[in-house]
């Protein structure tokens, strides 16, 4: 039932693009308002229609419906309510439906912001983004059809990825991901919908584009720093980034995306880089395609990857399209995009920002490089090579430090052109801040080049950051004679976009330091304990108190309860356990991580003796780790404070009102 | 601090110090750090993608073993990696051998870097010497 009901409402959607489709058009060439109406009745209808959908399946899977085909895919009648509710993203059918979702309030919510708006941009936005969803409503009936009707129905399911039913952040991270991944869809569609209009010169594309870029960029960077998380959580390796397809597939849209954040301030500013922008949009949307196609696809093994099947063609199919269309389009109006503005100076804000954009997009081919190198070397040799993290980090460290170097000088040359002192003052005193974080990490015993290279650079690029901060809020004192507090305030609500990227540029360094110190800082000790036993890891003194089980449910727990003693001290207790699915061959390991400021103490059961005599543990002490999650808030934080628009016209309101 | 974390602490520094004097543990140490690099650098075959030095699972475990057992009999890393080759082919090696068609990976990343910077270089020098007049936007946000 449910299940002809989704069908029904996606065959309805694909009359309604088709509608819309023909009524811009239409519109564009005879000016009514009506018919222009309709084109964007199209987009809100379409939304309604993919919300059937997913109502209908969320439907199917509460009430058990195994005579739908992702239903007996990924449900269980044992799994609870609450994995069973995410489990919609939980494989490959039910992610398409669910990016096709996130696609249609996207389209609905730009479109209905801007419905307003004069001239044709929005119009030749709605065709693309009509083509993008038609793209995924064929999905939808064809190749990753989820509603397809089961026949004999089971009386219950397998339950969805023993993984995927883990651990809470699953609730949290894939979602974040298609709203920042899908998000892209919508600059793409106003910049190639800019470029057809004829109104490229006004630049008003890229202002629209950059605001959507930001929302879509505040929710992939939140996205990114979740997957980070809970693959410490879940994994039981102790690590965050493993260099694995999938997570290169994410983060490589996200540092184009990053390098168009800074280039369009360039633009807005100076009249030059048009053509740039363009291309950067275009490419962080293909990049999201691509990493969709690689991971959908089974080309490329990785954790996360979802099942094989014919749907690679489809998005190859439509990379292609995507590719040629936004060539075409680019190449068919350079003329009109070319420079306005004028270089003064190669000392200026301006070549730090064409410095920001090469290593951000080197850093990206980098990456797509070595991702898709194991297809070539195959290819070319037939052979199987493995390209891994010793290879990525040895790659992209240089360019890392170089990037953390570049944000302390970012912000403090000035535009134009800087004199000699300017120079001087300005990139001279930060120095303070990286010699301090330099001798702070060497005195905690920092070995590594790269390493201290981190710490000193992101103490520079903290220090000119915050400095600039001063400056403005010193200024703001002298001329209104204000207290730090409201100086600080006003100084940010004054120009969010600037403040704001500061302050997403500290987020970065708390990332930055958090990484560094828990690559160099880490230390690890793994032990077979029996019950009395204990262990001593950096002073701490691990005792294993004893080993139990139980069954839950869905799955069989073994676990393990450890007591932390420092100086004769108790600092707590540690439970880490493997969860056992019927599913899945291998336990899944839970492990358990102790956080303080300063670090975490990461536990994770091994194995155990089949008798439950003994159990081999592994625990690492890991430094700094929180401040990576913790400095992931602060770059949202500073996403959302550039995200708002106005700043001087709320200053100069609240600047009458009285004190 | 009360005195008995002070004396703690005395202990612990003693200890520290005195540990190195004990030579077996001192070559314990090193060899487990050769174990670690040549561990880093080899993938587990039933993972994605993790070395078997990260890797929870009991193969990784196993073959970190061999990895020690080898290294203490005397080979060099080099040839305990050709070791692993052998056995299970390339694939085993989480940075493939800079050699023949593996170096277009190390090579074209800094070949793309240096095209971009020289093209910064051109544009940039072709953008500072025309002085055209320009009307720059007046606000002065970012």
């Amino acid at each position: 039932m449910t299940g002809l009901l989704a069908h029904d409402a996606l065959l309805v959607s694909f009359v309604v693009i088709f509608f819309g489709l023909i009524a811009v058009p239409v519109a564009v060439r005879t000016g009514r308002r009506d018919w222009m109406m309709l084109a964007y009745s199209a987009v809100y209808t379409n939304f309604l229609l993919v919300t059937v959908a997913v109502g209908s399946m969320l439907y199917a899977l509460v009430t058990h419906d195994f005579s739908v085909s992702y239903v007996a895919q990924v449900g269980s009648r044992a799994t609870p309510l609450f994995y069973t509710v995410i489990s919609l993203w939980g494989a490959l059918e039910g992610s398409i439906l669910f990016w096709a979702w996130v696609l249609g309030i996207y389209a609905a919510a730009s479109v209905w912001v801007n419905r307003r708006r004069e001239g044709n941009l929005i119009p030749y936005a709605v065709v693309v983004l009509l083509l993008i969803s038609l793209f995924f409503a064929i999905l939808l009936v064809g190749p990753a059809d989820p509603f397809k009707a089961v026949f004999p129905v089971l009386p219950d399911g397998p339950g969805p990825n023993p993984l995927l039913q883990n651990h809470i952040l699953m609730a949290v991270h894939p979602p974040l991901l298609y709203l920042g991944y899908v998000g892209y869809s919508v600059p793409f569609a106003f910049a190639i919908g800019g470029v057809l209009s004829r109104d490229i010169e006004r630049d008003d594309w890229i202002r629209l584009a950059r605001r959507w870029t930001l929302i879509a960029w505040a929710f992939h960077s939140a996205a990114i720093i979740a997957g980070m998380w809970w693959s410490y959580e879940v994994l039981g390796w102790g690590g965050y980034w493993a260099w694995d397809p999938v997570e290169n597939a994410s983060f490589m849209p996200w540092l184009v995306a990053t390098a168009f954040l800074h280039s369009v301030i360039v633009q807005e500013r100076r009249g030059m880089l048009r053509l740039w922008n363009l291309n950067l949009i275009v490419g962080t949307f293909v990049l999201t395609i691509l990493g969709t196609f690689l991971t959908r696809s089974g080309i490329i093994s990785s954790v996360h990857a979802f099942t094989t099947g014919t749907i690679g063609y489809y998005f190859l199919a439509f990379i292609a399209v995507v590719l040629f269309g936004s060539l075409m389009v680019v190449a068919g109006n350079s003329d009109r995009l070319r420079t306005t503005g004028r270089y003064d100076a190669v000392a200026s804000r301006e070549t730090v920002f064409l410095l920001n954009n090469l290593f951000l997009t080197a850093f990206m081919f980098t990456v797509l490089i070595g991702t898709l190198f194991p297809l070539a070397a195959e290819a070319a040799r037939g052979v199987k090579v493995s390209v891994g993290v010793p290879f990525f980090n040895r790659m992209t460290l240089p360019m890392i430090v170089s990037l953390l170097f570049l944000m302390g000088v970012g912000p403090a040359l000035p535009w134009k052109s800087s004199t000699r002192a300017e120079i001087k003052d300005k990139l001279l005193v930060p120095a303070i801040g990286a010699f301090v974080l330099l001798v702070v990490a060497l005195a905690a015993g920092m070995r590594s080049v790269y390493g201290s290279l981190a710490f000193a650079f992101v103490g520079y690029a903290a220090m000119a950051n915050l400095r600039e901060y001063w400056i403005g809020m010193r200024a703001r004192r002298a001329a209104h004679g204000e207290g730090w507090g409201t100086a600080l305030v006003r100084l940010i609500n004054g120009n969010r976009r600037r403040y704001g990227g500061y302050v997403a540029h500290l987020g970065i360094f708390l990332v930055a330091l958090g990484i560094a110190g828990s690559q160099s800082f880490r230390t690890e000790r793994e032990a077979t304990l029996k019950p009395g036993e204990t262990m001593i890891l950096d002073g701490r003194t691990i005792k294993l108190k004893e080993l139990w089980g139980r069954q839950e449910p869905q799955r069989a727990v073994i676990g393990a309860t450890f007591d932390i003693t420092i100086n004769g001290k108790s600092r707590g207790t540690a439970e880490p356990r493997m969860n056992f699915y019927p599913t899945s061959q291998t336990p899944i390991p839970t492990p358990d991580v102790k956080s303080s400021i300063l670090g975490d103490l990461y536990f994770n059961l091994q194995s155990i003796r089949e008798d439950g005599s003994a159990a081999t543990i592994k625990v690492i002490h890991e430094p700094l780790v929180p401040w990576i999650w913790f400095g992931g808030l602060v770059v949202v934080c500073g996403a959302l404070i550039a995200m708002f628009p106005g700043g001087r016209v709320r200053e100069t309101l609240t600047a009458d009102l009285p004190r | 601090m009360n005195q008995r974390s002070w004396v703690a602490i005395c202990f612990a520094m003693a200890l520290l110090v005195a540990a190195p004097l004990g030579a077996q543990s001192v070559a314990d140490s090193i060899l487990e750090a050769r174990t670690t690099a040549v561990a880093a650098e080899l993938r587990c075959p039933v993972c994605q993608g993790l070395s078997i030095q990260d890797s929870p699972s009991e193969l990784s475990q196993e073959m970190r073993g061999m990895v020690r057992d080898q290294l203490r009999a005397g080979k060099t890393p080099a040839e305990v990696k050709a070791f692993f080759v052998s056995k299970y082919g390339e694939w085993i090696l989480l940075t493939p051998t800079a050699q023949g068609f593996n170096l277009l990976l190390y090579i074209l990343p800094f070949v793309l870097l240096l095209a971009g910077a020289v093209v910064i270089i051109v544009v940039v020098r072709r953008w500072t010497h025309t002085a055209e007049p320009v009307s720059l936007p007046p606000t002065d946000s970012p």
